[in-house]
């Protein structure tokens, strides 16, 4: 919507918006098959629960970190002349840590978790091999390295052209020096704030991955677990925030165009970004809050930090769309609708993720199906959302306009089957049912049946429109 | 504990919910644009107003404290894969109970659920690390003691229990 000067690199966002759309359904599947299993229709061996446990987290959060990663290149293509050439090697690297993580996991056996938490991966019980496990983290490590180059040439063409790192974050306009006209479009201190801390992110991922093939590979060198928890739990958690911050800029770029106005970088605005980008490295201990070995003041900060964190969501982004909302008619579409379903998603699943975040609620709730529960609320009818809004609106031109029935249809059953399924992992943690458990008591079992009921829905609404996106792919442009 | 967080959290969705949907079907034509700053700011304050309050409230008395005396009960508690070990199964009610957490090999989560299958309390069990948690049983009966941290392909199955019997004023127990 503002000016933009240079052309995106459509082809390739293209794309990986297939490959994301496909991997979905893959890992909804996935998911379906954990829940028939605790609900005890299907039965499958742990061992193999285990695995596809272990690929469905890795698989999840690696598609929404390619989701935010797209988004983000093809809007920054607006503005930047990003180098093309950049994305094709971290597609390259991703693909190749996918066929890794896959081979590890289905090949290999490795199942210690998407967050190979240390001293796991090397201490299987016999289940799987050190090779196993090392080559799971090489996987990681060759798409860590790929986001890293993204996120450095994305870093380095917006400091060129925005004049440095605090004018790509509208630091001016901060410090009340510079014009809210001036500022850089909102989009820009979205993806550079995400770029930072991102970077951040994996560096520290990076060293607590070499620690632990190191381990591997020389079981007499020790890594102090503690240590590593924070490591991985900081990496973690920054890069599954990343990837929610960066499918926002789809909300930023798209929604303007539905409603005449453009999305403005006011000073709230530009404040609260650089926030966000303190907030999203400090609030990682949170994912501690049973660590009693933790220092008190490191667990207080988490809490405290877990709540100030949807402040700036629920009165910048959230505030913002919903004032858009209510200022003018908004020409309703696949894709408009998904991007208004990923900001309520994600701001309606701060709500649980807040109370998680309390030292006493953790304490009964923490390692339940609330946290699942909490998660996919925000990545299934969040990021997910804003990645198929995205996707629905790449297509726009080859579509009928308005928003026909099979949108609506699409729209309909993924929000039922989205917003059912996520609500039963939300009782079932409120009834104290363990998350990641193979195999449910009987008492737990009615909850996983109706669970997999929504999860069916999940998937056909997503399976609808991923095909009305490969359609529009294929079909010929509107006159 | 558990219902009120989930009621709340239902309540507070459904509002926001709310707000969205009330959003959509204004269809443009519902607000004039002059106070949008104002509240926003109002929604801030607020939202901090709240945030400190229940900061304060929630952390008073500091959740995770362990008050150690002479003579109270201590139990040692070991999980390894895929098994726990407790030293003393026989645990008094109501007084102040310390479990020292320890694991053989990697990360377990001493979780304890009482006899109809409600979460009490949970500590993280790490290596090198012996974690202490705190505990008042009110109740006598059967208690369940379950693995809350993913530790490999029998996880699930790492189950034991203990009881508690009512207390004849002794703390021999320990
Ligand atoms: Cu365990």
């Amino acid at each position: 919507m503002a000016e933009a000067r240079y052309a995106p690199q459509t082809a390739m966002v293209k794309f990986t918006m297939i490959l994301v759309g496909v991997v979905l359904i893959l890992m909804m599947t996935f998911g379906l098959i954990m829940r028939l299993n605790q609900s005890g229709m299907i039965e499958i061996d742990p061992i193999l629960f285990y695995e596809i446990l272990t690929a469905h987290g890795a698989g999840m959060v690696g598609t929404a970190g390619l989701t935010g990663a797209a988004i983000m290149w093809y809007f920054m293509g607006r503005y930047v002349p990003l180098v093309g050439a950049v994305y094709a090697i971290f597609l390259g690297l991703f693909l190749l840590g996918v066929v890794l993580i896959l081979g590890a996991i289905f090949v290999g056996g490795y199942a210690g978790a998407w967050t190979f938490l240390y001293p796991l991966p090397a201490m299987s019980g016999g289940l799987w091999s050190g090779g196993a496990a090392a080559i799971f983290l090489l996987g990681y490590i060759s798409i860590g390295v790929g986001f890293l180059l993204m996120h450095l040439e994305v870093g380095r063409q917006l400091i060129r052209a925005y004049g440095g790192v605090g004018g790509a974050l509208a630091w001016p306009l901060i410090f009340g020096k510079g014009k809210p006209e001036d500022a850089p479009p909102a989009s820009v201190i979205a993806a550079m704030a995400s770029t930072i801390f991102n970077v951040l992110g994996i560096v520290v991922g990076a060293a607590v991955l070499v620690a632990s093939i190191v381990n591997l590979l020389v079981p007499g060198f020790a890594v102090n677990a503690l240590l590593a928890k924070n490591m991985i739990y900081i990496f973690g958690h920054i890069f599954i925030n990343a990837a929610i911050y960066m499918a926002v800029i789809a909300v930023y770029e798209i929604v303007p165009e539905y409603t005449g106005k453009p999305w403005r970088a006011s000073r709230v605005f530009a404040i609260s970004w650089s926030v966000i980008l303190l907030f999203v490295v400090i609030i990682y201990p949170h994912h501690l809050l049973q660590d009693v070995a933790m220092p008190a003041w490191a667990l207080v900060m988490g809490q405290i930090i877990s709540y100030l964190s949807g402040i700036p969501l629920l009165a910048v982004t959230a505030f913002s769309l919903l004032v858009y909302l209510r200022a003018g008619p908004v020409k309703w579409d696949l894709a408009s609708a998904l991007l208004v379903l990923g900001v309520a998603g994600w701001t309606v699943g701060v709500v649980p993720a807040v109370l998680d975040g309390m030292i006493m609620v953790n304490r009964v709730m923490h390692n339940t199906q609330w946290v699942p529960g909490h998660f996919h609320i925000y990545l299934l009818l969040g990021v997910v959302a804003m990645g198929f809004g995205f996707m629905a609106w790449l297509v726009r031109d080859a579509r009928t306009a308005g928003f026909g029935t099979l949108d609506r249809l699409g729209v309909g059953v993924f929000l039922t089957g989205g917003a059912g399924f996520t609500l039963m992992f939300l009782i079932s943690g409120a009834m104290s049912i363990p998350r990641r458990w193979a195999d449910h008591a009987p008492e737990w079992q009615p909850q996983a049946v109706i669970a997999s009921g929504f999860a069916v829905l999940t998937i056909l609404g997503a399976l609808l429109i991923v095909v009305l996106y490969l359609r529009g792919l294929t079909a010929r442009k509107r006159a | 504990m558990q219902m009120t967080v989930l009621a709340i959290s239902l309540v507070v969705m459904a509002l926001i919910s709310l707000v969205f949907i009330g959003a959509i079907r204004s269809g443009g034509r519902a607000q004039a644009p002059g106070s949008v700053e104002r509240r926003r700011l109002a929604l801030i304050l607020a939202m901090l107003a709240v945030g400190i309050v229940v900061t304060i409230a929630s952390l008073r008395p500091w959740p995770q404290a362990v008050a150690m005396t002479a003579d109270t009960p201590t139990i040692n508690v070991t999980g390894g894969q895929w098994y726990w070990e407790i030293d003393n199964t026989e645990l008094p009610q109501g007084v102040p109970v310390i479990f020292n957490a320890h694991t053989e090999d990697v990360t377990h989560g001493f979780g304890v659920m009482n006899d109809v299958g409600r979460l009490l309390f949970q500590v993280q069990v790490m290596p090198g690390y012996v974690n202490q948690v705190q505990y008042v049983f009110d109740t006598p009966g059967e208690y369940t003691v379950v693995c809350l941290e993913y530790c490999g392909v029998a996880h699930h199955a790492m189950i034991t229990d203990f009881t508690v019997v009512t207390n004849q004023g002794g703390d021999d127990n320990g």
